[in-house]
């Protein structure tokens, strides 16, 4: 069965009060990148992954998940 | 943390990329329709013109798929402009450029059985589909990511 990396970032982000632009400020990354992870089209490397939690304030694992 | 006037100009860049890369694929095929319609011979000053014109877009395209282009910006913008996923988008791009170049060789291979081809055209069929493949799938890819889901 296909495994995908599924992800709260829209949820987590929309609570913060944080749109896609401010947030992609605060990693490093373009709007374009948060829009990508959010619709599910792009997984982000471990890197990144770490850098949005830690935006976010929360554990990498309450951001992403991987779903079978 | 990027600056927020240098986030705006990654965006600003990463927008107008995306804009341009189609219109520059249709130039890109419009001068090869041009350089064949004309016999794609160098022999005459035309001729070498339309080569040389060629040869020059051909490096200016590559050059700006290779680096992300945006020249006129800071470092620091073309860095963000060329993020995580912009990087990806252009290996994808590159790989399908590859496979189409050797997939249009393996057809000049079938094609030279029945029909003589110069080594000019051969290379400029192979670039052609390499380039214009490469282009279009970047600028899919990179329109698809900017669109809202």
């Amino acid at each position: 069965m296909a495994e995908r990396l599924a992800n709260r970032l829209k949820e987590l982000r929309a609570v913060r009060g944080l749109t896609q632009a401010e947030l992609a400020e605060r990693v490093g990354v373009t709007r374009k990148t948060v829009n990508t992870i959010e619709n599910g089209v792009y997984s982000p490397s471990a890197m990144l992954a770490i850098k949005l939690a830690a935006a976010l304030d929360v554990a990498v694992e309450a951001l992403f998940w991987i779903q079978q | 943390m990027a600056d927020t006037s240098d986030a705006a100009s990654a965006e600003q860049l990463s927008r107008r990329r995306a804009r341009m890369l189609p219109v520059l694929a249709v130039l890109f095929v419009g001068q090869q329709a041009s350089y064949f319609s004309g016999g794609g011979s160098a022999d005459h000053p035309a001729g070498q013109v339309h080569v040389a014109a060629w040869l020059v877009l051909s490096v200016v395209i590559l050059a700006a798929l290779a680096t992300g282009g945006g020249w006129i910006y800071s470092r620091k913008v073309r860095e963000l402009a060329n993020d995580e996923v912009t990087r990806v988008h252009r290996a994808h791009a590159f790989r399908a450029g590859f496979i189409s170049s050797m997939g249009a060789c393996i057809a000049l291979y079938f094609v030279t059985q029945f029909r003589p081809l110069s080594g000019r055209e051969a290379i400029h069929i192979i670039m052609t589909v390499g380039i214009l493949v490469t282009l279009l799938w970047f600028a899919f890819l990179e329109r698809r990511a900017h669109h809202d889901g």
